[in-house]
Formats: C-alpha cells, structure tokens, sequence
C-alpha cells in the first residue's frame, strides 16, 4: 500500500489510507496514513457496523488538509473484539474419523454434505452473497479432486494455481457455513475451528506437510496455511491426531 | 490488534522483516481543493475481484478495475497470503473495500463524487517497487477519470 501511495502522489494524485503494520509504514514513510490497531484483513475494523467504519474513514480523510509530510497518525480505537461465550454457538458437531474405511475423499464427502445446509443458510442471510467460486469448480469437484490426491499420496504440481485456488474456496465455503447464524463472531474461534476440527481443514494442513517435504516445491507452503495454523497444530497436536486413522 | 509486542514472535519476525526503506525521495501532492469538493477514488491491495476476473497470480503487479456501477457483494478475493482474517470480508465487503460507505459520503456532500472505476492490487510477494509501472498505468486512468485523491486500505 506504502508503494501505490508513493508512485500515486509521485504522479500528481493526492492519497491517504489505512495502514495495519505501523513499524513498516514508518519505515516507507509513504505521504499519508492512519494507523490502526485492528487484525490483519480488516482495515476498516468492524463488520457490519457503518458507524464505527464512518470514524475510521473520517479520520483518514482529515490527513488530506495536512500541509507537509509524511504523515502517520495513529487511530485511537481499537477494534471491539467478540467474546467466543457471546458468540453464536457453532452449528455444526465434526465427526470424528473413522478407520480404515474413511478415505479422504470419503471424508470429505460427508462434510459437504454436513455443512450444505449451513452454507445454504448463511447465502441467504447475505442476501446471496458469497466468497466461493475464484476456481471455477463446484465444491464437489474441489474436494472430490483434492481427496483424491491425499488418497493417492499424490500433489498438484501441475496445477498449482488451481489448487491454491480450490483450497481458498473450501476455506471460505467453511467459514461461511460457520458463520450462518446471525451474530458477531469471534474470528480466532472460527480459524479454530476450521483448522482443528474440520475435516477439510486436515486436508490443507496435510497438503501442507506434503509440500514442505517437496524438494522443489516446498515454498508452497507459504500460500496453504497460516503460520499460526501449522505452529499451533506442532504445539498442541490437535489436527495431527486426525489424520492417524488413514 | 496488530501491535508487534501483542504477536507472537515468529509473526512479529515475519512481520518486521517487511519493512523497507523509501522508495525515493518524499514524494507530496497537497490535495487540490476541499475534501467536499473532490473525487475520490477507492483502491485496495487485498486482491479483490468480480468472480468472472482473471484471479491474481502468487506474485503479481497486475490490477483489476472495479466498477462503481457494478455490485460490490459480487467481488471476491485471490490473496496470496494466508496470514489475515477473512471472517470480517465474508461478513462485509465495507471491512476491506469500504465503497457503501463513499457512496454515503457522496450522498451526504462530505466529499465531492466518487470516480467511476476503482482498482485492486494484490499486495503480497513483491518487492514494492515492482508496482511502479502499473501504478502509474493506474494514476493516468485516475487523472483522466478527474480523480483528486485516492483512499488505501491494505489487507
């Protein structure tokens, strides 16, 4: 954002914005920006709450009567944060694995079959709206091909781009059925529950493992899981147990 | 909260070793004429796009335009980080791209009109100045578009 707001105003357009790292927006000094405390992904702070995004915009907007630069001024209030026992309970109970019979593809089967519904729910409380769909395939399709892969120890080298597109759809698929109740939602809750209790979450963490084994393709891992996914499955062991069974 | 001493260390590591230096020297437009009275252009670098658009590469410079007559609840997202919350865009699409609330602006005379097409870049896996070219690309197409000013937010 730093470089768009530099070569931007470099060209004769004035330019403000939201910076969420202040340690490297101080370091690029770029013309204007306002800091904000809030998590990463989310620069206007809070969902849903047009209020809360008016002051946030307001305040940056303002850095455009400043006179001289570079300007970084820090926003002072933080993103209100959602308490896990405030928020909407999850609607979905995961099975655990089964033994031998459970394949991948089998797994995840099941799973869609489970969160459907949800995801059909959660459709409608956005008034259709969903972030599904940047590969082209169903979810079917997605997870049928990405089962298979497990099931034969095999990886899409050939097809990163759609893989790193199939396994963004499955995330946010997950996360929308998650979310179908109406309600505020505790972020962290919801990537725990993706990444250590769904299925499809072990199935990209176990890509993830596969690809960090690679000897040329090991870089991939940067682009399938969060860093804070893979740290805390070593630290707590939780997703690895899921995946003893097969 | 992205305040460093908050994280753990190997994010606020990781976090820390994207900081880079100016590109060049400061580089300052004042704004032109009153807020209320300019245009005011959104862009983002979370990778946002309408479904039908060619996603965004692992490492790409490349922009989209986005429409201000088109639906903004049809965008969707090709990031190539991992490492940021997309609960809150599922939710809302004002939480990264925030054109409900411009249009508000607009409506209510805060600011003066909103440009007729916004861009999106895909901030991840570049050096910054790797984006020179089609930022440039991008500021001819808001200067012909009458664009006083431009509103960022990152992802």
């Amino acid at each position: 954002m730093s470089a768009l707001s530099y070569y931007l105003e470099r060209e004769g357009i004035s330019t403000t914005g939201i910076s969420l790292v202040r340690e490297n927006t101080a370091s690029m000094q770029p013309p204007r920006a306002l800091w904000v405390s809030f998590p990463l992904g989310r620069p206007l702070g809070k969902p849903g709450d047009a209020a809360f995004q008016h002051r946030v915009i307001d305040a940056a907007l303002r850095l455009l009567n400043r006179t001289s630069g570079p300007v970084l001024e820090d926003y002072p209030e933080d993103a209100p944060t959602v308490e896990v026992d405030h928020a909407p309970a999850c609607p979905v109970s995961f099975a655990k694995h089964t033994k031998e019979t459970d394949t991948w593809v089998d797994g995840l089967r099941a799973e869609l079959q489970t969160l459907n519904p949800w995801h059909d729910l959660s459709r409608r409380r956005r008034d259709g709206r969903t972030l599904v769909g940047i590969s082209g395939l169903s979810m079917q399709e997605n997870l049928e091909k990405l089962g298979r892969l497990l099931d034969e120890d095999r990886l899409p080298d050939a097809e990163l781009k759609w893989f790193k597109a199939a396994i963004e759809d499955l995330k946010v698929f997950c996360i929308e059925a998650l979310t179908a109740k109406p309600g505020e939602y505790n972020q962290q809750q919801i990537e725990n529950i993706f990444w250590f209790e769904t299925r499809m979450g072990s199935a990209v963490l176990e890509f993830n493992d596969r690809f960090r084994d690679h000897a040329e393709l090991s870089a991939i891992t940067r682009i399938i899981a969060p860093r804070a996914a893979t740290i805390n499955r070593k630290e707590t062991g939780k997703a690895d147990t899921s995946n003893e069974d097969l | 909260m992205v305040r460093l001493k908050d994280l753990p260390d190997y994010e606020r590591e990781h976090l820390l070793s994207k900081s880079e230096p100016p590109l060049g020297p400061p580089a300052w437009t004042p704004l032109a004429q009153e807020i209320s009275r300019s245009r005011i252009a959104l862009i983002t670098t979370a990778g946002l796009h309408f479904r039908g658009d060619p996603t965004f590469q692992f490492a790409d410079a490349t922009f989209r335009p986005i429409s201000g007559d088109e639906n903004a609840d049809n965008l969707v997202m090709s990031h190539s980080s991992v490492n940021f919350d997309k609960t809150g865009f599922a939710e809302d699409v004002n939480l990264v791209f925030p054109i409900n609330r411009f249009q508000e602006l607009a409506a209510s005379g805060a600011i003066g009109s909103l440009a007729a097409i916004h861009y999106s870049f895909m901030g991840a896996g570049l050096a910054p100045s790797t984006y020179e070219t089609t930022a440039s690309q991008v500021a001819g197409m808001l200067k012909q578009d009458k664009v006083d000013a431009v509103f960022l937010t990152p992802v």
